[in-house]
């Protein structure tokens, strides 16, 4: 069984009825089409832009974020330890120094020219040798076991003879078991701000204490050149906080207090602080040799400059090479884009081309098929004509009485009027209908057709019409003469298939939205090469003029018109089944109402 | 010199009815057949000099008849009739063996002298 149905005929029967689904393009409208083209690729370009640029930045983001803590705390923590080694660094250069100091001291006490009753000549030769260790040495003094400087040498010649053993330091030297003592930064009775170092040596049970004086000014510049690192600042502080070291521009002053006093375990550590508007940094460790903390400290921003170095570069990179990604891809895919659309945009217009070249085409045919159809009833006239002529002629020695030309005459009529129904069914395919819709009950117009055939048509054969209409058939809204059209036409092919008897079964029903209407002959069949061209015009198996080939080519258009389509089942020698499916209203409506407009 | 004759065939009764009847007038010996199939069965009593055939018939339509005829009776000319506006059939008829076309509708004259040409033909072939 072969199904064929009028669909494929929708693209070449001129339609208003293309514009219910988006993607239909109506080939009738080019801009609309081209403008839609534009759109979707339009809407493609800004989707695929977008896609991609947030494919690819957003892990890029994600990953450059990710990198830029990590690193950030990294280098946190190695600018902390680097402030932290060079603070140790530092400190074990000072513990040198001042481990060298006190070395320097006692060799005095080891040297030949040391006496306990030097003269001062002696006492100079000691300072002078002292000065030549380091030029930090400022004088030189001994003290018997009550704490008298008896001998000294150095600018302060008042100090010779003055008792110390009420001075801090000297208690302390002798009540502790260190044989050296390292005093903190104090003015003592010169009045000038220096610190002291002071040894202890016992001779014939008596304890002699020698002592020198450094002067803080030298000790600020050894302690600045030992300084490392940008923009790091070093100090001393004692464990009251008050700082060791002062800058030579503060002559004659003892130090300031520090508010930060570090605490005295662990030993060393990094602390963060806030000095004024300023971040700092600040590493601090106590000395071996002295009550003495090293504080080192760096402004925050100059610690960790590589890493906001890194950032900025790390940032700006990121930037720049998302900039760069976008713009590659914005620009490759325009181009892409652009080429696609160009290429749609072609194919748009060749598909036009095609078809309106399909359409040239049809019209061809159908003139072709105008021509023949309308030139054997002229044949007949013509051949008619001159056979009355050759009655008029006697030497062909025809009957010519009035009634023989009469009869001749009406041959000419009914070949006239044969041309006179093909043109006008050509009218009425082609011509665009004043639509009167109303509520149309299908069941009635069948009812009513078949009514009608059965006066003229039906009359030659034994046909039985048997009709299956479901009741409560939904009324639609159409005009009802075309579709009296369609379902004659239908059904005089279907008497016409029958040879003398046969039965035409009609039935209706509603479903899918659709009026089904089913005419089932028991007719001789469609031949399967035939079936997908019954629908064409000029179409026709049935001889000696006696049909146009028209009927279910209007048939076809009409219900396409309606939104419908005809769908044929024929079996060869059983019999043959059309299938009307008309749209359920809203949509034939709505396809109308259109139309008015 | 034996009588022309002719078969029409052609299925528009009141056309091929109507040249028959005229042809005949003019002393030419003319049967008609109603359809291709129809036109083989006469062949097959009857010998005819000329043949007018019509393209476009249900059933057995021309081109189809055209070639069993020139299986049958070679010898006798065929006359295609085609009331196609194009050559195309016409066309394909000679190139099986049709000796000439004429386009409906032709006035009789025309159709008179293309079937006297094809009868020149086929006497000056069995001469």
């Amino acid at each position: 069984m072969k199904v064929w149905d009028t669909s494929h005929l929708h693209d070449n029967v001129p339609s208003q009825r293309q514009d219910t689904a988006g993607q239909v393009y109506d080939s009738a409208d080019t801009q609309a089409n081209l403008q839609q083209i534009r759109l979707h690729f339009k809407q493609l370009q800004t989707r695929l832009i977008l896609g991609l640029v947030l494919g690819f930045l957003l892990p890029n983001a994600l990953l450059s974020a990710y990198f830029h803590f990590q690193f950030t705390h990294t280098l946190k923590e190695s600018a902390k330890l680097n402030l932290a080694a060079v603070a140790e660094s530092q400190k074990n250069t000072i513990d040198l120094y001042l481990q060298e100091r006190v070395v320097n001291l006692y060799n005095l006490f080891q040297s030949k020219e040391f006496s306990l009753n030097p003269t001062q000549e002696q006492m100079e030769n000691l300072l002078a040798r002292l000065k030549r260790f380091n030029d930090g040495f400022v004088d030189i003094g001994l003290f018997d076991d009550k704490g008298v400087q008896f001998a000294y040498a150095g600018p302060f010649s008042s100090l010779l003879g003055m008792d110390y053993h009420k001075e801090p330091w000297y208690h302390d030297l002798l009540t502790e078991d260190k044989n050296y003592f390292i005093s903190d930064v104090y003015r003592g009775f010169r009045n000038i701000p220096h610190f002291t170092i002071a040894i202890k040596q016992v001779f014939d049970n008596r304890t002699y204490v020698m002592r020198a004086a450094l002067d803080p000014d030298k000790f600020y510049i050894f302690l600045r050149s030992i300084s490392q690192g940008k923009e790091e600042d070093s100090t001393l502080i004692n464990r009251q906080g008050m700082y060791q070291v002062i800058d030579p521009a503060g002559r004659n002053q003892l130090p300031g207090i520090t508010d930060h006093i570090p605490p005295s375990v662990p030993l060393s550590g990094v602390e963060e602080l806030e000095l004024g508007e300023q971040k700092m940094l600040m590493a601090y460790t106590w000395l071996k040799e002295h009550h003495w903390a090293l504080l080192a400290m760096q402004p925050v921003s100059v610690a960790q400059g590589a890493m906001i170095k890194a950032r900025v570069v790390l940032t700006a990179s990121l930037i720049i090479i998302s900039l760069l990604i976008s713009t590659v891809i914005y620009f490759t895919i325009k181009k892409l884009v652009g080429r696609a659309r160009h290429m749609a945009e072609k194919g748009q217009m060749l598909q036009e081309m095609l078809a309106h070249a399909s359409k040239l085409a049809a019209i061809g045919e159908l003139a072709a098929g105008v021509a023949h159809e309308i030139n054997n009833p002229l044949a007949i006239i013509m051949a008619t004509s001159g056979v009355i002529r050759d009655m008029l002629n006697p030497e062909f020695e025809l009957d010519h009485s009035p009634e023989a030309i009469d009869k001749e005459l009406s041959v000419i009529d009914a070949a006239a009027d044969r041309a006179k129904g093909i043109t006008r069914k050509l009218q009425d395919m082609g011509k665009s209908r004043v639509p009167s819709v109303v509520e149309c009950d299908v069941n009635a117009l069948l009812d009513e057709v078949v009514g009608r055939l059965k006066k003229v048509e039906f009359k030659s054969k034994q046909v039985e019409v048997v009709n299956n209409l479901v009741l409560d058939l939904p009324h639609i809204f159409a005009e009802p003469e075309p579709l009296r059209q369609v379902f004659a036409n239908i059904l005089i092919n279907a008497c016409d298939a029958i040879a003398d008897k046969g039965t035409i079964n009609i039935s209706t029903e509603s479903k899918e939205e659709m009026i089904w209407v089913t005419i089932t002959d028991t007719g001789k069949g469609i031949p399967p090469e035939d079936l997908q061209r019954i629908f064409n015009p000029f179409f026709t198996t049935k001889g000696g003029g006696r049909s146009t080939g028209l009927g279910l080519s209007i048939a076809a258009s009409i219900v396409k018109y309606l939104g419908g389509t005809i769908k044929v089942n024929s079996i060869l020698g059983t019999g043959s089944s059309f299938t009307v499916l008309l749209p359920i209203n809203e949509q034939a409506q709505k396809t109308l109402k259109q139309h008015d407009k | 010199m034996n009588t022309l004759r002719v078969l029409i065939v052609d299925d528009e009764d009141d056309l091929r009815e109507t040249i028959v009847k005229r042809l005949n007038a003019r002393k030419i010996q003319t049967e008609g057949a109603a359809s291709g199939i129809n036109a083989l069965e006469i062949l097959k009593d009857k010998d005819f000099d000329v043949i007018v055939l019509d393209v476009k018939m249900p059933g057995m339509d021309g081109i189809e008849t055209l070639q069993h005829i020139k299986k049958l009776k070679p010898e006798i000319e065929v006359i295609m009739l085609t009331g196609h506006a194009s050559l195309e059939f016409g066309l394909k008829g000679m190139q099986l063996g049709a000796f000439d076309y004429v386009m409906k509708p032709a006035p009789l004259n025309e159709l008179l002298d293309t079937i006297g040409q094809a009868y020149n033909k086929k006497s000056g072939l069995t001469l």
